[in-house]
Formats: structure tokens, C-alpha cells, sequence
């Protein structure tokens, strides 16, 4: 082609500082006036680049070229300049304004005292909408307005701002069928007025709807790049998941017993109304492992906090040993056996000011085999328990009674596992199991919890590393928009199906449901 | 104790002879409280809780006063005073957002420095223990009106309610003030200086509030005292939960306050409505504006009407 | 012979370096432990020399200034000395006859002066640790001082009687608190805004109750004394009674249900990260309501000694004098005892003995006794800025800053000068 590339960015790396290596040496193109759609799993750099590519990072090595010229941005103001901008997740608008002053802010128009001049402004944005083929209600309030709508108002803040190359972060994550629809409509509007489109997204069906041209990361590197229209489902999976992941680790072959969880048609509904899980049923038994994969934000956390007690549901049941746990609170949970690592272990899993000691009850810090009379806390046999919980996870501290800051970030994890371990639990929940550990803490916990399936617990896991998932699992299923994909053994699956799977694709065999085996 | 000899209508005569008394009275009361209370609306829609406010009342009431008094002229006694409220707003904002202290305690750090600083500060400058006048020249002069003499800070208080309201809602900073309340981050990736919108938030509210202060050193009461401002600046923060955060209602409430302070004075002197009220009732009345707000906030507006971060420092994640 | 150096000097820094790594973690375990403590010293510092600052723009003198205070607030060594020998030695009426006694007068006030803010200290603390913001002990003390004396308008056998009007004052404390943790469980009333009214409320309705059922027919300035087996009786010569005790055992009470019971673990645990607390199934209902109770009980408590506890008038005043301010000081006390009870029980007697030595102050260097709020006020400054202390690495890396860039400087000169003289 002889016209500009709208984008290019070359030999991109970025190294965050604490040492996480998000891109290597990444390249990306642009055409002008196409849908180029960004794809990969969770962890592959996409965020990383668009985020590099519209101000908000600094790449550590290589170049940008935007319509030709060189560039690099300070901040998103200064890419905003260069015509970039990026609409996030969660849309940066003020719930409380009008569309209008929304689509306004920053940009008004007029010096800071003077007023206002919505008239002059409004016409602009009408403008633009026509433009664009886009409209919003501009007096609406922003927070009363659907969801679908108030993307379309965040893109009409980009387009106002005179944007040609608009960034998208997984758009459709919380659309309905028809709003999704409606948007491709608009994107394809937008394509064809010669604006360019990145949209970030890891929904296989999407792609081959709306984009012209597809680049694959993975693991922060560049794993291919295809026109749609030479591509199909299992090319993209193929590309997205990569090499046939791992054999399991050594484990002798599980002997599942009774189910101890059971998921009947279960849904959770949000706040906001949206649906992040759909009619979904599993069953976890005695002595098995099953593993819940998928690309992040498709229900796992919704899942895991019904489970555990931190969410509630709308309709379903979820049993635990028999017994229905509708509306019970994490502490009964516990009292019945239930342990749960959670995802965010640092922030949620711990109270990072409280002593080891300290930490090593929580959940738990009313069991008889703690209290005293008058509700006192017998801090020496806290003491023991914590003592033990180190010696057996190994857990690097000088002292319980230090606090649980101090210790290294492996080791303030390893401290959350040990604690739920040790709880003899009859189920087990965990989230994204050793994200953030090294090599050998990664290792003994995986241990552990093989050790822990052994002893016949039932353990759900949930976890975006197909490569833990593929070594710990019994049985593995692909949660996808908040319903199974399919579930079936590791040895089942490929990185094609399974990537499918991740993708939204039915991929045949399995029955969705689990029934036991 | 003399029988009480006044029925409803009776109480209605003798309200209506002193009406205007009353309403002139409760105008001159309003002033402190809702310039100071506008202020901090203004303040608080840009997500910054200032309740050091008392301690500005009295640090300004006490720089006014000096520097009316050193220069002979009222008008920059005025000036100092707003320019007190205005550096004690930059320190409260150093505190706040540029350091991300506490906001609570950096307020109630003022108002205890205040409290020392001006109670020494008299003591020190004149040389009297508790109160100086303040000489006729450091006085502010007195509008003519059909209503009497009035200080020309009542209508200017007007005034600036209706600024501060055309500000909020009708500018361009209003928006930028308001967004920075409700959705720091929003703004932040607008472009905008979540940091400079609120220090300037900060330091107009405080400085209206060194205006009310210096109302009431070289104006309405004329004098400085260590205890001058009397738990206005708490009134204040009262009349800025009443109004929900909107200016105009600021004034309504701030008059509201005044009337029944007023009233409660007024009741307590009425010889003849002695007998008539359990000793003490006055009490009852003063009690009033607090209760209402305290009921308006828990059955109206609960967390409702406030910014969504108020009071929390803004971290770039 | 070099070579030979430098192997020693390797086999001593391996035998060190362990050593080093170990008392270096030690030394920051410790330091954790006492930071809040080197911040309060600092904080304390920094206002005394804005203090200092002041005194000198104004031609006082800061030096006789703080002498004066700490002269008034504790008094002489040597004194106090001779007087605890005396009591111990020759008996109470003996020390009173030959006035060695006087020596703890001092002392003694300061020591009175701490104890309801031992407790209003508390009570703010208490929010603090469990997340919010308690500022409505100032009212929760008028409504305890005022049930402490309505206690006395029936009669009691001499020690049930004061135990009923602690637990009179205490109760009245907590039906104040209540109102503030209910709405804001349930509605969600941020409390700043609800203690503030309920404190003015409070005021007026003591103004009123103290003005009229509980006034003193004879003399109409105070409340109803209380009555004589209801009173706490001071230690001779001084003002000094049981309350102080009543204080401080309270502290202890307070610092082990934070620490010991499952109540204060759940209490800290909410404060200090309220989404983990939700993981570890505590409900932040409980915790928030338990939290105003126990503020409740202390500032009423702390009301209760005002009246129980301050000879010779034993009553309240209709202007609330003796009970004013409290709560709004505790507010500070918490601060500079960094919310700790013990921690509190210090910070007490340090405002305790400000206020105690301000009169000196006055006296003796003509210094406002104001001058001690300046102070305090400019300690809470400093306690606002988070980590304060790291104003000195800052500072320190600025001087070495500095230092380099002087350094640049004198080179480049060095530099120049050479070039000239060698061209």
C-alpha cells in the first residue's frame, strides 16, 4: 500500500518496574479507516500497547509512527492531540452530568470564567453526531442513561475531540445482543468516514463479525496477524493459545467421590442489571480438581463470590454437603468447611497492618479453639497455630508477631493459602492460585492443593493460566459471557478447542452441565 | 410569677410590631453563616471537606481588625481578612491534596491553632486580656436604607450567593469543579488538573469564609474577642448540609439559622411572653435548626446529594 | 601483604553480614513498633517551636514561657520528692501541718486536668479504629454530666450511689452515641455531620434541663449539687480523687477489648481494610454500632467525672463550663496518643499538664495562657501530614542534592581555570 499507515508501532517492549515484562518486542499496524481487532488472553500485553499507544505508558524500547511521523506521548493529552483516543472498560464519565457536559468536559469551548455556552457547543456536538451517524439524548443524565448508550457518549467525547484513531477495551463486555448490534453498526459507520479502529477484545465470533484485520498476542509477543477474511475460529484459537499446553504434573488420577458443591441454575445479576452469570450448573466431588478457565470478566468472580458467600444470587441453588447456602455469610461458610483463596490475596485475603498472628484467624477468629471467656482471644494458642502454619508452608518470617507487611509478597501469599489449607476444609475455592509467586512457592502450593485433593476435598479452581489449569485439573470448563462452554478432561482438549471455547465458539463433545462421571 | 395573659393572637401582635426588627436583625445574623457556608459548598463540590472553617472566622476576624486598625481603613481590614482565609485555605490544601493528609484532622488542627493563635494574639497586640474594640476608623460604614442602616456586606452577601451559584452551574470552572467532586478520575483523563481545580476550590471557600470573619470583627460586632466566632463555622457546616450543596439554598438556610438565633434572643426579652413560655424555652428554640438538619439529612438526602470521593485524597493509580 | 588485608577483611564482612541482615530486621521491627511514638515527639517538637516562633515575633520570652509551663504543670522534682517521702513517712495531717504536701499540688492538677480526657480521648479513638469519625463526645459529655446529676435527685446508700451515677452517665453517653451509628448503618448519615448536630443539641437541651429540674434552688448559676454519697472525695490538699482511677482503669478495659477480645478484632480489622473484613465474615454493622456504644460509655463517663469527681462545687453549671470543651480536646489527646490507650493516657496528662502549667505561664512570664492552644494546634497540624517523618529522608536527600550540584558547580570552575592557564 502506498498510503501512510494511520499507526505503527515497531519492536515495542515495556518492563513495568517492578519487574513484570508485559511486551516484547510487539509490532502493530494500523490502516486508515479499518477495524483492526486486538486479540489474546489475559496477560498477552493488548492492554499494555493500546495503553503505550494512547499516552498513558511509556514503552521502555521502541518506536511510534502516526500517520508517518514519529512520535512519543507524555500523556493521553498529548496523544489526544495526535487524534488518539482510548475508550476504557470503565468509561471515564461523571454519572451526575448530561450527556452534554459530559461529552464537553475538558474541552468546553470557552476560557475557565466565562459561561457556558452550551448553544454554541451543542450545535458543534450535534454535528458530530450527525457525523458520526451516532446520537445520544444530550439532556439526559449520564447515570439513568443504558449502558449501550453511554458508550456511544463516550465515543461522541472522542469524535468531538477530533479522534481518528479510537481505541476500544473489550466494548461489548457488557452489552446486550441488540446493543452489541447497534454497535457494530456504528463502528462500520465509523469505518467507512475513515476513522480507525482498534478494538481489544477476546470474543472469536466478534472478530470475524466486525473487523477487517486481526493481530494476535500472546504472552507479550506478537503471535500472527490475518486479513478476517482468511480467518476462521480455529486459526484464531490456534494463534491465541498457542503451543498444546502442558501434560498435568505428576499426580496419580483422581478418584472423585461425592459431589460436595452443587450448582444448579444458578444467576447473578449486578447492580447495574447486568448479567455476569447465566443459568450455570457444575458439580465439584470429593478428591477432584476442577478447573474453571476462561479470559478474565466472563463470571469467574461473580462465580467464586456466590460460592463463598460475598455475593448474592438471584435465583439457583448452590449446595454444600447437602445443605443449601442460600444466604449465608462467609463465616457460617466457613464454619462448614469451606476455604477460599481469593483473587486478590494482598487486598482482600489479608489485613496487611495485622500481625501474622493476627491474620492467621481471620475467618476463623471466632472458633471455640481460639476464645477465652468473655469473648477473649487465647493469643497463645493463636500463636501455635501461626508457628505451625509457617514451619508448614515453609513461610520466610522472623517473628508471628511482626506485621504481615513486612513479609515479602510470596510470602504473604503463601500465608493466606496456609491458613485456608490448614483449615481441613471439605471444599476448597481458589482464584488465580499462584499469580504473583515465583517458580518454587508456585510449585509447593500446587503441591499442596494436589495433596489436599488427595485427601478427598473437593477444590474448585479458578485460574486465567491455562498452564495451571491444564496441570492441576481433573476436569476442566470454559466459562464464557457467565455459561459453560463445555466441559471435558485435559486430555480432551487441545489448545484449537480450547481456544474456541475461550473465544465463545461451541466447541462439540462435551454436554454442557458436568454430570458427574 | 405573673400569669401569662397573651393568647395565640396576642403572640401574633407582638411578633408583627417587632417584625421588622426581626427581619432586620436576622439578615445582619445571616451574613457570617452563609458567606461562610457558600464557601464551603463551593469547597465541597470539588470533593475537599474543610471543617477548620471556625478557625478562620476567628483568624481572620483578629487580622482584620489589626490591619483595619494599623491602617485606618476598613477596606483593607476587609482585604486582610479574605487574605487570611485564603492562606489558611492554600495550607488546608497543602495538607489535602498536594501532602493526601487527613482532612478532617488538618481542620480541627486549625480551628485549635486559631483558638491559641487569637486568644494570644490580643493579648500580645493591645495588651488586654479577652476583647478590643474596634476604633471607629477600622469600621465598615453603613448603607442607608428604608430598612435602616444596614452594613453593605448583606447585600454583597446576596450577591455572592447568586455568583457562587451562576460559578457552579453556568462556568466552565463550575463544571470542572463539580466533575472533580464527582469523578476525579474522569477528569484526570479529560486533561484536567484534578490537583489545581481543588486548590482553588479550597482557597474561594476559605476565603469568603475570612470575609464572614471579618464581618464580624470591624462590622457587625465590632470587636474582637477569643471566643468571636461562637461556634459559627459549626453552624456553617450545619447550613452547608441543609442546602445540599447548592448555594442559593445556602442563603435560605443561613437566614433560617439567623431568624431562629434571632427569635430565641427575642423570646428571652419579651417581658410579657415570660409567663407564658416554660423557663428556658429559648433553648428549645435555638435547638431547632440543628434538629431539622439532622432530620432533613437522615430522611432526605442521607449520602445522597454529596460528592462521590468526598473527603478522599485523589491517587493516580 | 594487600592480598592478605583484604582476606581478613572478606572473612569478617561474611561473619558480619548475617549478623547485620539480623539486627537490621530487628532494628526495623522495633522501629515499626515505636514510629507512631517518634511521631508524636516530632509532631510535639515542631509545635513547641512554632510556639517558640510566635512568642519571639511578639518580644516574649519562649524560654521563662516554657519553664513557667513546665513549672506549673508538674512543679518542682525536689518537691514532689520530699512530699511522696513525707506521706509515706509521717502521715497526710503531718505533711498538711508542715505544707511539704504542696509539692504534688501541681502535679496534682495536671493529673486532674488528664482524667476526662483520658476519657473523651478514648472515644474518638475508639471511632478511629473501627474507621470513623466520632467528633459527638463533646455532646455525649453534657448528657453524662447532666444524668451523673440527676443520679443524686434520689437517694442511694453511699457507694451504690456513685456506681449508679457512673452507670447513669455512662448509659446517657450511649444513647447519644446510638442515634449516630444506627443512621449511619442504616442510612448511611456520615457521622461528622450527625455528631456535630447532636452536640448542639445536647447543649441546649443541658442548657435548658440544668436551668430548670435540676437547678440549684438556692444558687441558680449551677445544677443541683450532688449529693454527698455520691461524690467521689479528693485526695487532701488537692482535686485530685478516684476518677483519675476510674480513668485510667477504663483505658486498660478499652485497650483489652481492642486487642484481646473477638469484638476489638473485628473493630480493627474493619478499620484498617474493610473488604478483607468482609472476606473474613465480619459484619461492619456490628462493629460500627459497637464502636459508638463504647465511645458513648467513655465520654459519658468522662461527664460523670467532672461532677462526681471535681471538688468543692460537685455540680455542673448552667454554662456548662466545667464540661465544655472536653470532647473536643479528646479529639487532640487521641491524635498525639495515636489512638492508642495507653498512648492516650499520656497524650492526656500532656494536655492535662499544658493547661495546668498555662496559668503559671501567664503569671510568671506574661505569656496569654492561650499560647498552650497554639501549640496544640500546630501538633495536630503536623499529626494531619501523613508519615511526617519522612521529612527527613526528603530533607536529607535535598541537602544531597545540593551538595552535588555545588559540587558541579566548583568543577566546572576548576575546570575553566585550567583551561586558562594551560592555553
Amino acid at each position: 500500500m502506498s498510503e501512510t499507515l494511520a499507526v505503527q508501532m515497531q519492536t515495542i517492549e515495556k518492563t513495568y518496574p517492578d519487574g513484570t515484562v508485559a511486551l516484547k518486542g510487539v509490532n502493530f499496524d494500523l490502516r486508515r479507516g479499518e477495524i483492526h481487532g486486538l486479540l489474546g488472553e489475559n496477560g498477552a500485553g493488548k492492554s499494555t500497547l493500546t495503553k503505550i499507544l494512547s499516552g498513558l505508558l511509556k514503552p521502555t524500547q521502541g518506536h511510534m509512527l502516526i500517520n508517518g511521523q514519529p512520535r512519543h506521548f507524555r500523556n493521553p493529552a498529548d496523544a489526544l492531540r495526535s487524534g488518539i483516543g482510548m475508550v476504557h472498560q470503565h468509561f471515564a464519565l461523571v454519572p451526575t452530568f448530561t450527556a452534554l457536559e459530559n461529552i464537553l468536559l475538558g474541552q468546553e469551548g470557552s476560557r475557565l470564567f466565562s459561561s457556558l455556552n452550551l448553544n454554541k457547543a451543542r450545535k458543534h456536538v450535534e454535528t458530530v453526531m450527525q457525523e458520526g451517524g451516532l446520537s445520544v439524548p444530550l439532556d439526559a443524565i449520564t447515570e439513568s442513561l443504558a449502558v449501550g448508550v453511554q458508550q456511544r457518549v463516550e465515543i461522541i467525547k472522542m469524535l468531538y475531540r477530533a479522534v481518528d484513531i479510537l481505541i476500544l477495551d473489550e466494548p461489548t463486555a457488557v452489552l446486550t445482543p441488540i446493543e452489541v448490534h447497534d454497535f457494530f453498526k456504528t463502528l462500520r459507520v465509523l469505518r467507512d468516514a475513515s476513522k480507525s479502529i482498534i478494538i481489544i477484545t477476546h470474543k472469536l465470533k466478534e472478530i470475524l463479525d466486525v473487523t477487517d484485520r486481526v493481530t494476535v498476542l500472546r504472552q507479550g509477543h506478537n503471535a500472527g496477524q490475518i486479513e478476517t477474511k482468511d480467518a476462521t475460529p480455529g486459526i484464531l484459537a490456534r494463534m491465541m493459545v498457542g503451543h498444546d499446553v502442558l501434560p498435568s504434573i505428576e499426580k496419580t488420577p483422581a478418584q472423585p467421590g461425592a459431589p460436595i458443591l452443587k450448582i444448579s441454575n444458578l444467576s447473578v445479576t449486578d447492580p447495574s442489571g447486568f448479567r455476569s452469570i447465566e443459568n450455570l450448573s457444575l458439580e465439584v466431588h470429593a478428591g477432584e480438581i476442577l478447573g474453571i478457565a476462561g479470559v478474565e470478566g466472563n463470571g469467574q468472580t461473580e462465580l467464586v463470590e456466590a460460592i463463598t458467600g460475598l455475593r448474592e444470587r438471584e435465583s439457583g441453588d448452590i449446595i454444600v454437603n447437602g445443605s443449601n447456602i442460600a444466604g449465608l455469610g462467609p463465616r457460617q461458610l466457613y464454619q462448614r468447611g469451606l476455604a477460599h483463596v481469593p483473587e486478590d490475596r494482598r487486598r482482600i485475603g489479608m489485613v496487611l497492618d495485622f500481625s501474622l498472628s493476627e491474620n492467621s484467624i481471620l475467618g476463623i477468629h471466632r472458633e471455640k479453639r481460639f476464645k477465652g471467656f468473655w469473648g477473649k482471644i487465647l493469643w497463645g494458642k493463636v500463636g501455635e497455630h501461626t508457628r505451625e502454619l509457617i514451619k508448614k508452608f515453609s513461610i520466610v518470617a522472623s517473628d508471628v508477631k511482626v506485621p504481615a507487611r513486612s513479609l515479602s509478597g510470596g510470602n504473604q501469599q503463601k500465608l493466606v493459602c496456609a491458613r485456608e489449607f490448614d483449615k481441613n476444609p471439605s471444599l476448597v475455592v481458589a482464584a488465580q492460585l499462584t499469580r504473583g509467586l515465583d517458580i518454587q512457592a508456585t510449585q509447593y502450593i500446587r503441591d499442596q492443593l494436589v495433596r489436599l485433593r488427595d485427601q478427598g476435598k473437593a477444590v474448585l479452581l479458578v485460574s486465567a493460566d491455562l498452564e495451571e489449569i491444564f496441570q492441576l485439573s481433573d476436569r476442566i470448563a470454559v466459562i464464557y459471557e457467565g455459561k459453560f462452554m463445555g466441559i471435558a478432561k485435559p486430555e480432551e482438549l487441545d489448545r484449537e478447542r480450547i481456544g474456541l471455547m475461550m473465544g465463545g465458539v461451541n466447541a462439540p463433545a462435551t454436554p454442557v452441565g458436568g454430570a458427574a462421571r | 410569677m405573673q400569669e401569662c395573659v397573651i393568647d395565640f393572637f396576642g403572640f401574633v401582635g407582638l411578633l408583627s410590631v417587632s417584625f421588622v426588627d426581626l427581619l432586620r436583625l436576622a439578615l445582619i445574623a445571616m451574613v457570617p453563616i452563609t458567606l461562610t457556608s457558600i464557601g464551603e459548598v463551593f469547597t465541597e463540590k470539588s470533593g475537599i471537606v474543610n471543617i477548620g472553617l471556625e478557625g478562620i472566622l476567628l483568624m481572620s476576624a483578629f487580622i482584620a481588625l489589626w490591619a483595619g486598625e494599623v491602617s485606618s481603613s476598613p477596606w483593607i481590614g476587609l482585604l486582610a481578612g479574605l487574605g487570611t482565609g485564603a492562606l489558611i485555605g492554600l495550607l488546608h490544601g497543602i495538607i489535602s491534596i498536594t501532602l493526601k493528609g487527613d482532612q478532617v484532622i488538618s481542620g480541627i488542627g486549625i480551628n485549635l491553632f486559631a483558638l491559641g493563635f487569637v486568644a494570644f494574639g490580643i493579648m500580645a497586640v493591645w495588651h488586654t486580656a479577652g476583647y478590643h474594640q474596634a476604633p471607629a476608623a477600622a469600621r465598615i460604614p453603613a448603607l442607608h436604607t428604608p430598612l435602616g442602616e444596614i452594613s453593605p456586606l448583606i447585600p454583597a452577601t446576596l450577591l455572592i450567593a447568586v455568583l457562587t451559584w451562576y460559578l457552579l452551574n453556568k462556568t466552565v470552572l463550575g463544571l470542572r469543579v463539580k466533575a472533580v467532586g464527582e469523578n476525579p478520575e474522569a477528569t484526570d483523563v479529560a486533561g484536567i488538573s484534578v490537583e489545581r481545580t481543588r486548590f482553588f476550590a479550597t482557597i474561594y471557600g476559605a476565603s469568603l469564609a475570612g470575609l464572614a470573619g471579618a464581618y464580624l470583627s470591624i462590622d457587625w460586632l465590632s470587636t474582637i474577642t477569643k471566643e468571636l466566632s461562637a461556634g459559627r463555622g459549626f453552624i456553617a457546616l450545619a447550613n452547608v448540609v441543609f442546602s445540599g450543596l447548592n448555594p442559593l439554598l445556602a442563603l435560605l438556610g443561613g437566614f433560617l439559622f439567623g431568624i431562629f438565633d434571632t427569635l430565641a434572643l427575642w423570646l428571652d426579652t419579651v417581658h410579657e411572653l415570660k409567663p407564658c413560655l416554660p423557663f428556658g424555652f429559648h433553648n428549645f428554640v435555638k435547638m431547632l435548626p440543628y434538629l431539622a438538619t439532622l432530620i432533613v439529612v437522615a430522611v432526605a438526602i442521607g449520602h445522597a446529594r454529596f460528592p462521590k470521593h468526598s473527603g478522599q485524597p485523589y491517587r493516580r493509580e | 601483604m594487600k592480598t592478605q588485608i583484604a582476606n581478613k577483611l572478606k572473612i569478617v564482612s561474611t561473619k558480619l553480614k548475617p549478623i547485620l541482615a539480623k539486627s537490621k530486621s530487628v532494628i526495623i521491627a522495633i522501629f515499626i513498633k515505636i514510629k507512631p511514638l517518634v511521631e508524636a515527639l516530632f509532631a510535639a517538637l515542631l509545635g513547641f517551636a512554632i510556639g517558640a516562633v510566635l512568642m519571639l515575633l511578639w518580644k516574649f520570652d519562649p524560654i521563662k514561657a516554657y519553664s513557667a509551663l513546665f513549672q506549673g504543670a508538674i512543679g518542682n522534682f525536689d518537691a514532689i520528692a520530699r512530699a511522696v517521702g513525707c506521706l509515706f513517712q509521717e502521715g497526710i495531717e503531718a505533711c498538711k501541718a508542715s505544707g511539704v504536701i504542696y509539692g504534688i499540688y501541681d502535679i496534682a492538677l495536671t493529673l486532674t486536668n488528664a482524667t476526662p480526657l483520658i476519657l473523651t480521648g478514648l472515644a474518638f479513638a475508639i471511632g478511629i479504629r473501627a474507621g470513623l469519625f466520632n467528633i459527638g463526645a463533646e455532646g455525649q459529655v453534657y448528657m453524662g454530666a447532666m444524668a451523673a446529676v440527676a443520679a443524686s435527685l434520689f437517694s442511694l446508700p453511699p457507694g451504690l450511689h456513685v456506681f449508679v451515677s457512673i452507670l447513669f452517665a455512662m448509659i446517657a453517653g450511649a444513647l447519644w452515641s446510638l442515634p449516630v451509628g444506627l443512621l449511619k448503618a442504616t442510612r448511611g448519615v456520615h457521622e461528622v455531620i450527625s455528631t456535630i448536630m447532636l452536640n448542639w443539641v445536647a447543649r441546649f437541651l443541658v442548657y435548658f434541663l440544668v436551668a430548670t429540674a435540676l437547678v440549684d434552688p438556692v444558687r441558680a448559676e449551677k445544677s443541683i449539687g450532688v449529693a454527698p454519697t455520691a461524690r467521689l472525695l479528693p485526695f487532701p490538699t488537692t482535686d485530685l480523687t478516684l476518677a483519675l482511677v476510674i480513668s485510667i482503669l477504663f483505658a486498660l478495659i478499652v485497650y483489652w477489648i481492642l486487642w484481646h477480645t473477638t469484638l476489638g478484632y473485628e473493630i480493627r480489622s474493619v478499620g484498617l481494610n474493610p473488604d478483607a473484613s468482609r472476606y473474613g465474615g465480619i459484619k461492619p454493622t456490628r462493629t460500627m454500632v459497637s464502636s459508638f456504644v463504647l465511645g458513648g460509655f467513655a465520654a459519658g463517663l468522662a461527664g460523670a467525672c467532672q461532677v462526681l469527681g471535681r471538688p468543692p462545687t460537685y455540680a455542673l453549671y448552667q454554662d456548662l463550663s466545667n464540661v465544655m470543651s472536653l470532647g473536643f480536646d479528646g479529639i487532640a489527646v487521641a491524635l498525639i496518643g495515636r489512638n492508642h490507650p495507653i498512648g492516650i493516657i499520656g497524650a492526656a496528662i500532656f494536655m492535662g499538664g499544658l493547661s495546668a502549667g498555662s496559668n503559671n505561664m501567664q503569671i510568671n512570664a506574661q505569656v496569654p495562657l492561650e499560647m498552650t492552644r497554639v501549640v496544640q494546634g500546630a501538633i495536630i497540624l503536623a499529626l494531619a501530614v501523613p508519615e511526617i517523618l519522612k521529612i527527613f529522608p526528603a530533607l536529607l536527600g535535598a541537602v544531597v542534592k545540593l551538595f552535588s550540584l555545588l559540587r558541579q558547580f566548583f568543577q566546572r570552575i576548576r575546570m575553566r581555570r585550567i583551561k586558562r592557564t594551560t592555553s
